[in-house]
């Protein structure tokens, strides 16, 4: 997963639309899929998310999270499908259990849903860089500063965290320690004693980061204060409409249905 | 001992090494240097065995990396890292050694003993907590907990940033000992008139490549090493060059000194 939610340069149409839009366009699709419990209209929402992540350049990246998201489906899917025992029944297994197709579509329908659920909000985070979220959320909604700067900065520390972890199984491997093992119990045993030096080295960096941003005048910031501003344009309008568009066929289909 | 032939490796973001030949002796001392990025950290995990080549093959004492399990790679082969606090993980000095003794075997009354003596060796208080001591003692830390498998090769990358004097020339001390007993030492570092007082042999590293490779004297007054920017030769190799004649071949100001300590006590006899 590393590197996957980290934002990607470029100067397509959704990198160019308002952060705050994008927002809102991404929650709007997630909430489409909730709507409505037809398969065809969740594959349509992926669909239409992957496509968008073609158009943006970062359409390999949206597939690795789609795949990845299936296996977690599929292990859901498994703990789900035994347990769905009325309606029709497909397969009969020994110890009355029993696959019935009612089953089988909540099971697909649940992990669909949470691709496709999760997937518009990875495409948003990968177009949208977190100073321009963070800015959007103080000049427009005038959130504090405060807050807008603690969420986007838990998500930006992400990736470094993630690259001070390999750095430390590779300095534990070093010293003998071996890693590839394949029972997952062993691994985990191994990992523990890792959160230490994890920890103490975000406990110093962030304490550092504080001071910078003291030193900086961070608690003399406004919503007024910043150099950007986030216009509304036509594209944003055309971005937005798409999502809802989308969501409100998926209400249309769910009370049809 | 330590063989590289072809050796290429790359990152995600494109290759670092390419065709990398090395060999290095038993019981050598030999001093890797060059740029930021040059790709001297990535040629000693390749080394180490940490990283594997994409191509190529590095051999350690005959067997190849690859084959390598990390139990018997850290006995043959201790890695100091430019940062030390990657590899504390433990809340007192004596677990912190003991961890990594634990790691490849050793315990119990054996493991005792070893720690206190490496402790000592490095003087080092056993009880004290690793992250509240200074750069220098933690680094000490992490050396000794290498040091305790009693590893036959021994890589240092960048052990005396960010340490003042003192400290850094009394790792370097230890480390200089642990060679002349035998350990085969490789050591990245800038800083070079630690490389001139200590390394055998010098390679400057640029790109990816070698681009000087010798004994530390006729790589450290090459004309060559002037050119490349990110190389600073020690303050005695310039002013030797400088003044030319006999000079020009000397590196160290001790050098420098006694010779011309020698000229004078001749004039003198002479007179
Ligand atoms: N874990 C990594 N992932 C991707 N690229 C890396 C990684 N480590 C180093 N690099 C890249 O490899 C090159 C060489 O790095 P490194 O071996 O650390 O250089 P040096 O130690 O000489 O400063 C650099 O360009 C660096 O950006
Ligand atoms: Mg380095």
């Amino acid at each position: 997963m590393k590197g996957l939610l980290e934002y990607c340069r470029g100067n397509s149409f959704l990198h160019s639309c308002n952060p705050l839009i994008k927002i809102a366009a991404a929650f709007i699709m997630c909430v489409g899929c909730f709507m409505c419990s037809s398969l065809i209209y969740v594959l349509c929402v992926i669909g239409i998310t992957l496509i968008a992540g073609y158009s943006a350049g970062v359409g390999g990246k949206v597939l690795k999270i789609f795949t990845s998201l299936l296996k977690l489906g599929f292990i859901l899917l498994l703990l789900q499908i035994f347990f769905i025992s009325e309606g029709h029944v497909l397969i009969s297994l020994p110890f009355g259990i029993r696959v019935t197709a009612e089953g089988l579509h909540f099971c697909v329908l649940l992990a669909l849903r949470i691709a496709g659920a999760t997937l518009p909000l990875a495409l948003m985070l990968m177009v949208t860089k977190m100073s321009d979220i963070s800015g959007a959320l103080v000049k427009k909604l005038h959130v504090p500063y405060k807050y807008a700067f603690a969420i986007t900065t838990a998500l930006r520390f992400i990736p470094v965290f993630a690259d001070e972890m390999n750095g430390i199984i590779e300095a534990q491997t070093a010293r003998g320690v071996e890693f590839d093992t394949k029972n997952p119990i062993k691994k985990i045993s191994l990992m523990l004693p890792l959160c230490v030096p994890l920890l103490v080295s975000s406990v110093k960096r962030i304490e550092d980061s504080s001071t910078s941003a003291l030193l900086r005048g961070f608690s003399l910031r406004t919503y007024k204060s910043g150099v950007k501003t986030y216009p509304f344009h036509l594209r944003d309008a055309a971005l937005l409409s798409v999502a809802a568009v989308t969501s409100a066929c998926g209400l249309l289909i769910g009370i049809l249905i | 001992m330590i063989e590289l032939s072809n050796v290429a490796f790359g990152y995600a973001e494109g290759p670092v090494i390419n065709n990398l030949n090395l060999q290095l002796e038993k019981g050598s001392f030999t001093a890797i240097t060059g740029g930021n990025g040059a790709g001297k950290t990535t040629m000693v995990k390749l080394i180490s065995g940490l990283l594997k080549p994409t191509s190529g093959c590095v051999r350690l004492c005959g067997t190849d990396t690859r084959e390598l399990k990390a139990k018997n790679r850290a006995k043959l082969c201790g890695f100091l890292f430019q940062n030390p606090d990657r590899q504390i993980c433990k809340t007192s000095v004596y677990d912190e050694i003991g961890f990594s003794l634990s790691c490849i075997g050793i315990a119990g009354g054996e493991a005792d003993k070893i720690i206190r003596e490496t402790a000592e060796m490095l003087e080092l208080d056993t009880k004290s907590e690793p992250f509240s001591l200074s750069k220098g003692e933690r680094q000490k830390v992490a050396l000794a907990s290498v040091l305790a498998a009693n590893p036959e090769i021994l890589i240092l990358d960048e052990p005396t940033t960010g340490l003042d004097y003192r400290e850094c020339m009394r790792i370097m001390k230890i480390v200089a000992d642990l060679n002349n007993s035998g350990t085969t030492v490789i050591m990245v570092s800038h800083d070079m008139e630690i490389v001139a007082d200590f390394a055998k042999r010098v390679i400057v590293f640029e790109g990816g490549k070698i681009i000087l490779d010798g004994d530390c004297r006729s790589v450290l007054t090459d004309e060559r090493l002037r050119c490349i920017s990110s190389v600073l030769p020690p303050q005695a190799a310039v002013l030797g060059q400088k003044l030319g004649g006999r000079f020009s071949g000397l590196f160290t100001t001790e050098e420098i000194i006694s010779d011309c300590i020698l000229q004078s006590q001749c004039r003198m006899h002479n007179a």
